[in-house]
Protein backbone atom coordinates (compact mmCIF):
# COMPACT_ATOMS: atom_id res chain seq x y z
CA UNK A 1 0.00 0.00 0.00
CA UNK A 2 1.29 3.48 -0.78
CA UNK A 3 -0.38 6.90 0.47
CA UNK A 4 0.39 10.16 -0.81
CA UNK A 5 -0.95 11.37 2.66
CA UNK A 6 1.26 13.65 4.39
CA UNK A 7 1.06 15.97 7.76
CA UNK A 8 2.87 19.01 8.83
CA UNK A 9 3.24 20.96 12.07
CA UNK A 10 5.28 23.97 12.80
CA UNK A 11 5.46 24.83 16.71
CA UNK A 12 7.28 27.28 18.89
CA UNK A 13 10.15 25.53 20.28
CA UNK A 14 8.52 25.25 23.70
CA UNK A 15 8.42 22.48 26.35
CA UNK A 16 4.80 23.74 26.61
CA UNK A 17 4.41 22.35 23.63
CA UNK A 18 4.99 18.82 23.60
CA UNK A 19 2.02 17.31 24.24
CA UNK A 20 0.63 19.50 20.94
CA UNK A 21 2.83 17.52 19.71
CA UNK A 22 2.11 14.14 20.60
CA UNK A 23 -1.07 14.86 19.89
CA UNK A 24 -0.65 15.73 15.71
CA UNK A 25 1.32 12.44 16.20
CA UNK A 26 -1.40 10.41 17.26
CA UNK A 27 -3.86 12.42 14.64
CA UNK A 28 -1.18 11.90 11.50
CA UNK A 29 -0.93 8.24 12.91
CA UNK A 30 -4.43 7.58 12.86
CA UNK A 31 -4.91 8.86 9.12
CA UNK A 32 -2.01 6.94 8.23
CA UNK A 33 -3.81 3.89 9.58
CA UNK A 34 -0.52 3.45 12.16
CA UNK A 35 -0.98 0.40 14.85
CA UNK A 36 -1.51 0.91 18.26
CA UNK A 37 2.41 -0.09 19.39
CA UNK A 38 3.87 1.63 16.23
CA UNK A 39 2.11 5.03 17.03
CA UNK A 40 3.14 4.39 20.87
CA UNK A 41 6.99 3.53 19.53
CA UNK A 42 6.42 7.15 17.46
CA UNK A 43 5.29 9.29 20.27
CA UNK A 44 7.75 8.78 22.11
CA UNK A 45 10.97 8.91 20.03
CA UNK A 46 9.11 12.18 18.85
CA UNK A 47 9.26 13.74 21.92
CA UNK A 48 12.55 12.35 22.87
CA UNK A 49 13.76 14.13 19.68
CA UNK A 50 11.72 17.39 19.99
CA UNK A 51 12.82 17.60 23.86
CA UNK A 52 16.46 17.42 23.09
CA UNK A 53 15.93 19.51 20.07
CA UNK A 54 14.74 22.05 22.89
CA UNK A 55 16.76 21.50 25.91
CA UNK A 56 20.32 21.09 23.61
CA UNK A 57 19.85 22.43 20.53
CA UNK A 58 18.02 26.02 21.15
CA UNK A 59 19.25 25.81 25.05
CA UNK A 60 15.59 27.10 25.97
CA UNK A 61 12.53 25.44 27.36
CA UNK A 62 10.58 28.09 26.48
CA UNK A 63 12.29 30.20 23.39
CA UNK A 64 11.55 31.69 20.29
CA UNK A 65 12.41 28.96 18.62
CA UNK A 66 10.64 27.29 15.53
CA UNK A 67 10.06 23.32 15.44
CA UNK A 68 8.82 21.99 12.18
CA UNK A 69 7.54 18.26 12.00
CA UNK A 70 6.92 16.70 8.66
CA UNK A 71 4.94 13.05 8.96
CA UNK A 72 4.31 10.64 5.98
CA UNK A 73 3.45 7.00 5.08
CA UNK A 74 5.77 5.35 2.23
CA UNK A 75 4.39 1.27 1.67
CA UNK A 76 4.15 0.23 5.57
CA UNK A 77 6.78 2.64 6.50
CA UNK A 78 6.21 6.07 8.43
CA UNK A 79 8.70 8.42 7.95
CA UNK A 80 9.15 11.51 10.35
CA UNK A 81 11.29 14.66 9.58
CA UNK A 82 12.25 17.38 12.65
CA UNK A 83 13.43 20.74 11.45
CA UNK A 84 14.86 23.15 13.39
CA UNK A 85 16.94 26.33 13.39
CA UNK A 86 18.98 25.58 16.47
CA UNK A 87 22.94 24.98 16.71
CA UNK A 88 24.40 21.42 15.80
CA UNK A 89 23.89 18.99 18.70
CA UNK A 90 25.92 16.11 18.01
CA UNK A 91 24.30 12.96 19.65
CA UNK A 92 27.56 10.51 18.52
CA UNK A 93 28.70 12.24 22.13
CA UNK A 94 25.87 11.27 23.90
CA UNK A 95 26.42 8.07 25.98
CA UNK A 96 24.06 5.34 25.86
CA UNK A 97 22.20 4.02 29.23
CA UNK A 98 23.58 1.25 31.04
CA UNK A 99 21.23 -0.94 31.10
CA UNK A 100 23.07 -3.71 33.46
CA UNK A 101 24.78 -1.21 36.18
CA UNK A 102 22.81 -0.72 39.56
CA UNK A 103 20.81 2.17 39.08
CA UNK A 104 22.29 4.02 41.92
CA UNK A 105 25.81 3.77 39.59
CA UNK A 106 23.80 4.55 36.61
CA UNK A 107 24.47 8.21 35.29
CA UNK A 108 21.45 10.10 34.21
CA UNK A 109 20.58 10.95 30.78
CA UNK A 110 20.89 9.22 27.30
CA UNK A 111 17.83 7.48 27.37
CA UNK A 112 16.21 9.41 24.93
CA UNK A 113 18.89 8.78 21.99
CA UNK A 114 18.44 5.71 23.27
CA UNK A 115 14.90 5.06 22.82
CA UNK A 116 14.87 7.07 19.37
CA UNK A 117 17.88 4.51 17.94
CA UNK A 118 15.74 1.40 19.49
CA UNK A 119 12.16 2.05 18.44
CA UNK A 120 12.82 3.41 14.39
CA UNK A 121 14.69 1.40 11.99
CA UNK A 122 16.54 4.40 10.71
CA UNK A 123 17.87 7.79 13.18
CA UNK A 124 19.72 10.26 11.23
CA UNK A 125 20.81 13.65 12.46
CA UNK A 126 21.58 15.48 9.95
CA UNK A 127 23.23 19.13 10.02
CA UNK A 128 21.35 21.48 7.17
CA UNK A 129 23.39 23.85 4.95
CA UNK A 130 23.02 27.53 6.12
CA UNK A 131 22.42 26.22 9.56
CA UNK A 132 19.46 24.08 11.41
CA UNK A 133 19.53 20.75 11.73
CA UNK A 134 17.12 17.79 10.38
CA UNK A 135 16.19 14.23 12.20
CA UNK A 136 14.91 11.74 9.85
CA UNK A 137 13.25 8.96 11.47
CA UNK A 138 12.02 6.28 9.49
CA UNK A 139 9.58 2.90 11.06
CA UNK A 140 8.89 0.06 9.14
CA UNK A 141 6.36 -2.35 9.44
CA UNK A 142 4.39 0.98 11.14
CA UNK A 143 1.30 1.09 8.59
CA UNK A 144 -2.05 -1.82 9.14
CA UNK A 145 -3.03 -2.91 5.40
CA UNK A 146 -6.88 -2.00 4.36
CA UNK A 147 -8.84 -4.49 6.31
CA UNK A 148 -6.76 -5.16 8.92
CA UNK A 149 -7.94 -4.05 12.88
CA UNK A 150 -6.40 -0.60 13.45
CA UNK B 1 0.55 22.25 28.03
CA UNK B 2 0.55 19.09 29.73
CA UNK B 3 -0.42 18.91 33.32
CA UNK B 4 0.25 16.13 36.09
CA UNK B 5 -2.20 15.70 38.68
CA UNK B 6 -0.88 13.88 41.92
CA UNK B 7 -2.58 12.79 44.69
CA UNK B 8 -1.53 11.93 47.91
CA UNK B 9 -2.68 8.74 50.61
CA UNK B 10 -1.56 6.79 53.13
CA UNK B 11 -1.87 3.42 53.45
CA UNK B 12 -0.66 0.89 56.22
CA UNK B 13 0.49 -2.38 55.48
CA UNK B 14 3.67 -4.21 57.52
CA UNK B 15 4.98 -0.86 57.01
CA UNK B 16 3.21 2.42 56.23
CA UNK B 17 3.34 3.42 52.20
CA UNK B 18 2.31 6.78 51.00
CA UNK B 19 0.74 6.00 47.61
CA UNK B 20 0.91 8.60 44.62
CA UNK B 21 -1.56 8.44 42.55
CA UNK B 22 0.00 10.11 39.16
CA UNK B 23 -2.36 10.91 35.89
CA UNK B 24 -1.57 12.79 33.17
CA UNK B 25 1.55 12.45 30.46
CA UNK B 26 5.06 12.63 32.12
CA UNK B 27 7.10 14.67 30.10
CA UNK B 28 9.81 17.06 29.80
CA UNK B 29 7.84 19.81 31.11
CA UNK B 30 6.19 17.50 34.10
CA UNK B 31 8.62 15.37 35.50
CA UNK B 32 9.72 17.91 37.62
CA UNK B 33 6.77 17.98 39.34
CA UNK B 34 6.32 14.25 40.24
CA UNK B 35 9.82 14.35 41.83
CA UNK B 36 9.44 17.25 43.60
CA UNK B 37 6.31 15.66 44.82
CA UNK B 38 8.07 12.77 46.10
CA UNK B 39 11.27 14.27 47.60
CA UNK B 40 8.72 16.45 49.87
CA UNK B 41 7.17 13.17 51.06
CA UNK B 42 10.25 12.04 51.75
CA UNK B 43 11.87 15.04 53.06
CA UNK B 44 8.54 15.02 55.44
CA UNK B 45 9.62 10.98 56.38
CA UNK B 46 8.05 8.78 53.88
CA UNK B 47 10.35 6.12 53.20
CA UNK B 48 7.88 3.59 50.94
CA UNK B 49 6.53 5.28 47.94
CA UNK B 50 3.98 3.49 45.68
CA UNK B 51 3.51 5.07 42.64
CA UNK B 52 0.46 4.24 40.81
CA UNK B 53 0.81 4.77 37.28
CA UNK B 54 -2.80 3.94 36.01
CA UNK B 55 -3.57 7.54 34.78
CA UNK B 56 -0.23 8.15 33.10
CA UNK B 57 -1.18 7.80 29.44
CA UNK B 58 2.64 8.91 28.18
CA UNK B 59 5.87 8.84 29.97
CA UNK B 60 9.11 9.66 28.34
CA UNK B 61 12.68 9.45 29.35
CA UNK B 62 12.15 13.03 31.37
CA UNK B 63 9.87 10.41 33.43
CA UNK B 64 12.55 8.14 34.16
CA UNK B 65 14.60 10.48 34.76
CA UNK B 66 12.59 11.59 37.96
CA UNK B 67 11.84 7.83 38.87
CA UNK B 68 16.07 7.34 38.41
CA UNK B 69 15.93 10.19 41.44
CA UNK B 70 13.47 9.19 43.61
CA UNK B 71 15.03 6.00 43.98
CA UNK B 72 18.21 7.35 44.50
CA UNK B 73 16.85 9.31 47.17
CA UNK B 74 15.02 6.36 49.16
CA UNK B 75 17.92 4.00 48.28
CA UNK B 76 20.23 2.88 51.71
CA UNK B 77 23.38 3.31 51.59
CA UNK B 78 24.15 -0.53 51.79
CA UNK B 79 21.99 -1.33 48.52
CA UNK B 80 24.22 -2.42 46.23
CA UNK B 81 24.47 -4.62 42.70
CA UNK B 82 21.21 -4.79 40.77
CA UNK B 83 18.70 -5.81 43.29
CA UNK B 84 14.87 -3.79 43.18
CA UNK B 85 14.41 -0.89 44.90
CA UNK B 86 12.56 -2.31 48.65
CA UNK B 87 11.18 1.19 49.06
CA UNK B 88 9.78 2.69 45.76
CA UNK B 89 7.01 0.52 43.63
CA UNK B 90 5.27 0.87 40.61
CA UNK B 91 1.27 0.25 40.17
CA UNK B 92 -0.86 -0.37 37.37
CA UNK B 93 1.41 0.78 34.45
CA UNK B 94 -0.72 1.21 31.17
CA UNK B 95 0.70 -1.09 28.22
CA UNK B 96 2.79 1.65 26.67
CA UNK B 97 4.48 2.74 29.70
CA UNK B 98 5.21 -0.62 30.75
CA UNK B 99 6.78 -1.48 27.16
CA UNK B 100 9.16 1.83 27.85
CA UNK B 101 9.63 0.42 30.86
CA UNK B 102 10.96 -2.61 29.91
CA UNK B 103 13.06 -0.98 27.13
CA UNK B 104 14.51 1.05 29.76
CA UNK B 105 15.39 -1.89 31.68
CA UNK B 106 13.46 -0.40 34.71
CA UNK B 107 12.09 -3.55 35.19
CA UNK B 108 15.02 -4.77 36.87
CA UNK B 109 15.27 -2.00 39.35
CA UNK B 110 11.52 -1.88 40.48
CA UNK B 111 9.07 -4.13 41.20
CA UNK B 112 5.23 -3.77 39.31
CA UNK B 113 2.41 -4.50 40.99
CA UNK B 114 -1.49 -4.87 39.22
CA UNK B 115 -3.22 -5.17 42.49
CA UNK B 116 -3.22 -2.11 45.07
CA UNK B 117 -3.28 -4.47 47.86
CA UNK B 118 -0.26 -6.58 46.87
CA UNK B 119 1.60 -3.93 46.30
CA UNK B 120 0.78 -2.29 49.82
CA UNK B 121 1.79 -5.54 51.52
CA UNK B 122 4.87 -6.19 49.83
CA UNK B 123 7.12 -3.40 51.62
Amino acid sequence: MTTEQAFDLSVKASLDNLQEIRNYIDQAGARLRVSENALGDLRLVVDEAVTNVILHGYGDSDGDGIVELHMEGDGDAVIIRIRDHAKTFDVSHVDMPQLDTALKDRPFGGMGIFLIRKMTDEAEFLPLPGGGNEIRLLKRGAIQAPGRPA
Amino acid sequence: MATLNIMVGQEQGSVPVTVLRVEGDIDAATHSTLQEKAFELIDAGSSNLLLDLGGVNYMGSAGFRALHAITNKLSDDDSAGLSKSSHLKLLNPTDAVARVIKTLGFDVYLDIYQDKNEAINSF
